[in-house]
């Protein structure tokens, strides 16, 4: 009955109709995961400063996050005078927009992609430069003062540290020969010695920190920066308007995560690689890898101190520009000369 | 009409319509924001040409980093409108004479047979694994080595031209060189005095 | 080629209604009772003297084209990473060539103190 129903819808139908499931299947689980990362996060920080954390709202505060997303439901959305309405309202959406797109090219295992398209990195890194929008264009639609300050520090920072993490991705291009990520992970296949993570050390070390800083999480939070501009970007921002922010911001930091443990780590691939059974390439892995990422970033922000933002602009033009370029060319010449073990 | 003609009329459609707003928009934030929408739009229709590194290239290049220099300077300019539109006048004649000559150009370059469908033989898709990255690649470094240099020359003097056109040094701004705080000696701050004692009388 | 852009298209679609079906939601379930204090931007309690859109800093602008710059060079080195195994040693060369001729417009940057925040 369902299959002749099925039958007898035209072609085109049918594959968005597979897509769109595709897609649902992406975002649900994706979204589940955003709202209880928060949730860790709290718990997480808490622990680490000899806290509890949240634990009143349902058994052990596991229904915390889902009382944060229904009260922040129920807010008043305020649109400040003067404010340029249409933009403020589409900043949110710019910046949720790239943030779940992104993961169509991700892949979970050899077979699950959405899209397996030839240029996957560099799709990924457009997505990536297009989020700037999304801040700049909020800071300066709510015609407030610490909102645009936190705009155009963030856009700066967010600038800078694109420059560190496109040079680190053309590392990972270099070693892996190919710009799909799924070639990436295949050519990464061997040993845990193999991962890219110990040819590419520096590049390795580049990526993750300009990841945290691309995401303004501590300690290169100084476009929120609580303690000087309040809020930075959003901080006219309210209620849903605010939580859509909140999402794409943790959405990236899960797709940073995702994409160190795929470039660097080998995503599916056991590191027991050779061991019969626990050796086998499983989504499970590319999940714990992700998640151990995902514990740096809150292990960061519970013990880093914030950085000044002189130095943040140091550290992102003076020390990771220099130390990528150098590491390009020595990985270049390991390619060219087919050094043994990564290369041949 | 197949799907990818609808998407190229839809794609094509929405880059006449924002190429329009771009030039009547009243706010320059706005018409920046147009222009971004454009460029979107001709990325995608370059992808419906399967020319994927240059559409991907176009987004990350004048959308995340030429319109954002845009957007800084568009945004943070007093720009009064009415003072701009008073020479409206005087520069219409210039502006129509140059429009013309555009599109004279771009006439006799789409009609020359340089361009004709028969110039390109038979035109077919390519399979899904083909890599036009790699295409490009394996001959730009190797053919076209020398235009390659050029642009890095050329990159070399746009770094130049911008530091000359925008560095201001400003004497007066006070900051802190932490690295100055903290290598202070003690010779530096104190200086021990020696006072001779008050004579008790 | 082309169909493996479809998914993509439209997941992007999909994003956009993510975020606006969430605001939407927010717009229809939360109250509505604005007043001139409330609306008005968050400035320490004060009245807000002046327009919030302030010129910036010169700095920032310079900081926009260098980024430019950087961008197109890794534009630049995409595609000869993807096919370093096959062009060799001449394809190396020719980076760092170009590599070297921008490394010296990097440190007339550095040392004109064009990457100084103060």
């Amino acid at each position: 009955m369902i299959e002749s129903l099925w039958g007898a819808l035209p072609e085109a139908l049918q594959t968005t109709i597979v897509i769109v499931a595709k897609i649902v299947a992406i975002v649900v689980p994706l979204m589940l995961t955003v709202a209880y990362y928060t949730l860790a996060e709290r718990k997480v920080i808490g622990f680490m400063q000899v806290r509890i954390g949240p634990n009143r709202v349902g058994p052990r505060g596991l229904l915390q996050p889902i009382a944060d997303a229904v009260k922040l439901m129920f807010k008043e959305i305020i649109l400040p005078t003067n404010a340029n309405r249409f933009l403020f309202v589409g900043a949110p959406l710019l910046s949720i927009a790239p943030a779940l797109a992104a993961w169509a090219v991700i892949p979970f295992n050899e077979t699950w992609v959405l899209a397996d398209i030839d240029a996957s990195l560099l799709y990924i890194l457009a997505l990536t430069s297009f989020g700037v929008y999304g801040v700049i264009i909020a800071g300066w639609a709510s015609n407030s003062k610490y909102a645009l300050l936190g705009a155009m520090r963030s856009a700066a920072q967010m600038v800078a540290y694109e420059i560190a993490m496109g040079f680190a991705l053309v590392g990972v291009l270099l070693a892996g020969g190919s710009l799909n990520l799924g070639d990436i992970v295949q050519a990464q296949s061997g040993s845990i010695l193999h991962w890219f993570w110990l040819p590419l050390f520096p590049l390795m070390m580049v990526y993750l920190i300009s990841g945290v800083a691309e995401t303004n999480r501590a300690p290169f939070d100084v476009a929120e920066g609580e303690s000087e501009i309040v809020a930075g970007f959003h901080v006219e921002y309210s209620g849903m308007t605010f939580a859509v922010f909140f999402l794409a911001e943790y959405a990236n930091m899960i797709l940073i995560a995702a994409l160190t443990s795929l470039l660097f780590f080998g995503g599916w691939l056991s590191p027991f690689q050779g061991v019969p059974l626990l050796g086998e390439p499983s989504l499970f892995w590319f999940l714990l890898k992700t998640a151990f990422f995902m514990f740096c970033f809150l292990w960061f922000r519970a013990t880093f101190p914030r950085y000044r933002y002189d130095q943040i602009m140091r550290l992102g033009w003076k020390v990771f520009i220099p130390i990528t370029i150098v590491w390009l060319l020595v990985v270049g010449l390991a390619v060219v000369v087919e050094l043994p073990w990564w290369f041949d | 009409m197949g799907f990818d003609k609808l998407v190229f009329y839809v794609f094509a459609a929405v880059l006449v319509f924002a190429a329009l707003r771009v030039i009547t928009c009243r706010n320059p934030v706005h018409a920046v924001f147009y222009l971004v929408l454009a460029f979107l739009n001709s990325a995608g229709l370059w992808l419906l040409l399967e020319a994927e590194f240059l559409a991907m290239t176009l987004v990350l290049v004048y959308v995340g980093a030429v319109m954002v220099l845009f957007l800084f300077v568009v945004m943070m300019l007093d720009i009064n409108v009415a003072e701009m539109r008073a020479g409206m006048r005087r520069f219409a004649p210039v502006g129509v004479g140059i429009g013309i000559l555009l599109v004279v150009e771009m006439a006799l370059i789409v009609r020359s047979s340089a361009f004709s469908p028969e110039k390109f033989g038979n035109l077919v898709r390519s399979p899904a694994d083909y890599s036009n990255t790699k295409a490009l690649g394996s001959v730009l470094y190797t053919e076209h080595v020398y235009a390659f240099e050029i642009a890095a020359v050329i990159l070399v003097l746009a770094i130049i031209a911008a530091i000359a056109l925008t560095l201001r040094k400003r004497p007066k701004t006070r900051y802190q060189d932490p690295a100055r705080q903290v290598s202070v000696r003690r010779e530096d701050r104190v200086r021990l005095v020696d006072v001779p004692s008050e004579k008790r009388g | 080629m082309l169909e493996n852009y479809l998914p993509i298209l439209i997941f992007l679609a999909i994003g956009l209604a993510v975020g606006g079906g969430a605001m939407a939601a927010g717009f229809l379930l939360g109250p509505h009772r604005p007043d001139a204090e409330k609306n008005s931007p968050y400035e320490c309690g004060f009245e807000a003297f002046e327009d919030a859109r302030m010129k910036f800093d010169v700095r920032y602008y310079l900081v926009a084209i260098l980024f430019i710059i950087f961008d197109l060079e890794i534009a630049f080195l995409f595609p000869w990473a993807v096919v370093l195994g096959e062009i060799g040693m001449f394809g190396f060369l020719a980076m760092v060539l170009f590599l070297g001729i921008l490394v010296v417009g990097f440190i007339y940057e550095w040392k004109k103190g064009a990457l100084e925040w103060e």
